[in-house]
């Protein structure tokens, strides 16, 4: 089987940027049958028929809720930035195009398994169970949030829910759920602490750490790849010398995959295995998912109201996105679940009405939802008290 | 009571912890384990079992002191022991996470872990890497910190037992020079309450403050400051964060002279906060400041015990002071 991607990519049509970028991904000119072939991925992408006899269709539809709703909630609050009435403000970076990824390894999670989520992690929370009321009026820093106003989109956390955060700092998201996962090990429970990061996120010593330590005291901790291709607009064939990011677990003993992050089955047949593997008391894994975002890395930059995926960004072309929404993973799953007879048209049509009603709802409850007074910011510093007012201001 | 090592206070105040909160962790890079003088070992590593005491710990204090945190986030209580030559390899982490999540979380995220962080102080030998003081300055210019630093054994181990059953992050800075100071301390487990500070002597002609080793030299002047006919009042803060400084104005606006001692390098050392919310607060005092130069610590002797506030320079500080 060829190994080599960027072979299969028709180099006269492509410009520098692009033939890098495909060299970096995978490729999806080459699509499934490339990543079956990469190293160290036994389940990829080619096998996952074993995952889908083990999910009855109850769970297959909630899986493909979570990724509907996933979407329209994002693509609710992309509308929202864009109308300008609500004046919305603040860094918000969008999930679309890679929901197949949070669908997949949370859908192999139990309700009281951990995550740490990144700054892209509306995904991760919906999956994990977090309440579209509270996330929108986070949005909206409202008092109503999450996090009461303090955070915003890179910060939405629901430590009941498992949800120990996303994380505005790249790295320290592996790190703190191998933590989490040592933690784990000390109360004894049978948990697993998933860490999720993107490409951008391996290339610094909190993520090296995290893998080092977790495969010396086997802690059952999953750390999951996004590679979305881009470090911010950055190409990772310019940030990392490997292509398959997976390798690097390899020297350090750690079962690694590299699997389509568009294909949920895929994801998930691997991170099923990763969490079987940590409940046993096995140690970690590794999972890179191939998988692209289809807006920019943060705000609405080219982005439109009613259409999918932002065209015109400087640093990549319009033929690579089109290539990637016709991978879409949300069609993709919807035809698959018909085929299965879990859902028909339109059964799969009143579902998608009913959760765009419930983000529109969720976003009518952040309007209304009281902005926080100015003097909360000097409260939850601390367990208790509140710290002082500037001394002129007091 | 017995005096004790300060080492072998603190790891019997994490002994006693750890029976009672069966969750609680610590890392650290040596076997943890301390001798008291009348040869008692603690050995935490073989009491508690190495899941919650790693017996060692590679070098590698972004690994633990994220560790710690990622544990606190999910309810584990953590305490990260790490090297003196290293206070700031670790401390993004510190900054970006430790510090900031519960406020950015809204009051979510709990981060019950201590940074027992090693100070070995101006001694002389080991050069500006290994032989540093004062970044507990640094960390107490954080937001969502505490920060203490105690100046005894009694001090340490009181600090270190409120330290773990305080609900936010606690930096302990802990030094060389105050382990061998000797003060009877309890067998049993108790709180120094972390932001009450601690009148060592009443005065009434000048106050004298200063963290850890600077309060060590402090405490060495005593007699050559009465020889001197000078009545010094003396207040030991502990805590950097919070800062209990009330006591403090109080007792400079009796004195009306205030002298601050750090060890730490003269710009931003932590005294320079006292001396500043004193100024503020109107005590109408005149203020020095004795610390170590804006120069890294040097390795010979000669030169850092030039540089180093010790005794005989506080001495002649408040002599000058009073113009004596």
């Amino acid at each position: 089987m060829n190994t080599d991607p960027s072979s299969k990519v028709p180099q006269t049509q492509q410009g520098l940027n692009r033939r890098r970028f495909m060299q970096a991904i995978g490729g999806i000119a080459g699509g499934v049958a490339i990543l079956a072939g990469t190293t160290h991925s036994a389940k990829a992408g080619n096998s996952w028929d074993e995952a889908l006899e083990r999910l009855p269709n109850d769970r297959l539809l909630d899986m493909y809720t979570k990724m509907l709703k996933s979407r329209w909630w994002e693509e609710g609050i992309k509308d929202a930035f864009l109308a300008g009435t609500d004046q919305l403000y603040g860094a918000c970076h969008l999930y679309v195009g890679e929901e197949a990824v949070a669908g997949g390894v949370i859908g192999a999670l139990n309700d009281d398994d951990l995550i740490v989520s990144n700054h892209r992690g509306h995904g991760h929370l919906i999956n994990k169970g977090g309440d579209l009321n509270k996330m929108s009026a986070e949005i909206f820093f409202k008092q109503g949030g999450y996090n009461k106003g303090y955070g915003g989109s890179m910060h939405i956390t629901d430590i009941s829910k498992g949800i120990l955060g996303m994380n505005g700092i790249v790295g320290p998201s592996h790190l703190l759920a191998a933590g989490a996962a040592y933690g784990i090990k000390v109360r004894g429970t049978q948990q697993v602490a998933v860490g999720f990061g993107g490409d951008g996120s391996v290339n610094n010593g909190w993520f090296y750490s995290a893998l080092r330590n977790a495969a010396l005291y086997k802690l059952p901790f999953i750390s999951v790849i996004e590679n979305n291709g881009y470090q911010v607009d950055i190409p990772a064939t310019e940030t990392i010398s490997v292509r398959d990011l997976s390798s690097i677990g390899k020297g350090l003993n750690i079962p690694s995959h590299t699997v389509d992050g568009q294909d949920i089955f895929a994801v998930y047949s691997v991170a099923e295995e990763a969490v079987q593997r940590a409940r046993r008391g096995e140690g970690p894994t590794l999972i890179e998912a191939k998988t692209y975002r289809f807006y920019d890395h943060g705000g609405m930059a080219h982005a439109k109201s009613g259409v999918l995926g932002a065209f015109g960004l400087p640093y990549r072309s319009d033929r690579e996105l089109m290539a990637w929404i016709a991978n879409d993973p949300l069609p993709k799953f919807k035809a698959l679940l018909i085929s299965l007879g879990v859902i028909d048209e339109k059964k799969a049509q009143a579902l998608q009405v009913e959760i765009k009603q419930q983000v529109h709802a969720s976003i009518e409850f952040a309007r209304k939802s009281p902005v926080p007074t100015p003097e909360q910011g000097l409260s939850n510093v601390y367990a208790q008290g509140a710290v002082h007012a500037s001394q002129m201001l007091a | 009571m017995a005096t004790k090592p300060g080492d072998y206070a603190i790891i019997e105040g994490i002994q006693s912890e750890m029976r009672v909160n069966k969750y609680l962790t610590m890392f650290w890079q040596n076997r943890p384990t301390a001798v008291s003088p009348a040869g008692k070992i603690i050995d935490l590593g073989k009491e508690f079992g190495s899941i919650r005491v790693p017996l060692y710990t590679a070098i590698d204090e972004e690994w633990y002191v994220g560790a710690c945190a990622g544990m606190a986030l999910s309810g584990v209580p953590a305490i990260a022991h790490t090297p003196f030559m290293c206070p700031a390899r670790f401390f993004d982490l510190v900054f970006n996470q430790i510090g900031k999540l519960r406020y950015m979380t809204g009051g979510q995220a709990s981060m019950p872990l201590v940074i027992w962080q090693d100070g070995v102080g101006r001694v002389p030998g080991l050069a500006a890497q290994h032989g540093d003081a004062g970044q507990e300055a640094l960390f107490a210019a954080l937001p969502g910190l505490k920060v203490v630093v105690p100046s005894n054994p009694y001090d340490a181990k009181g600090l270190m037992i409120a330290a773990i059953r305080d609900p936010d992050p606690v930096v302990f800075y802990d030094y060389f020079a105050t382990n061998a100071v000797l003060v009877d301390v309890p067998d049993d487990a108790y709180e120094v309450k972390i932001g009450e500070a601690k009148l060592i002597q009443e005065g009434s002609d000048i106050t004298l403050v200063g963290y850890g080793p600077a309060m060590v030299e402090i405490t060495k002047a005593l007699p050559g400051l009465k020889s001197a006919g000078i009545k010094a009042e003396v207040i030991d803060p502990r805590s950097i964060k919070p800062l209990p400084i009330d006591p403090i104005i109080a007792s400079v606006k009796k004195t009306g002279k205030l002298l601050a001692v750090d060890h730490g390098h003269e710009t931003l050392c932590s005294v320079t906060e006292i001396i500043a919310r004193c100024a503020i607060a109107g005590a109408g005092a005149r203020f020095a400041r004795l610390a170590f130069p804006d120069a890294p610590s040097p390795g010979s002797k000669e030169m850092i015990t030039w540089m180093t506030p010790d005794a005989p320079k506080i001495v002649a500080a408040a002599k000058k002071m009073l113009a004596i």
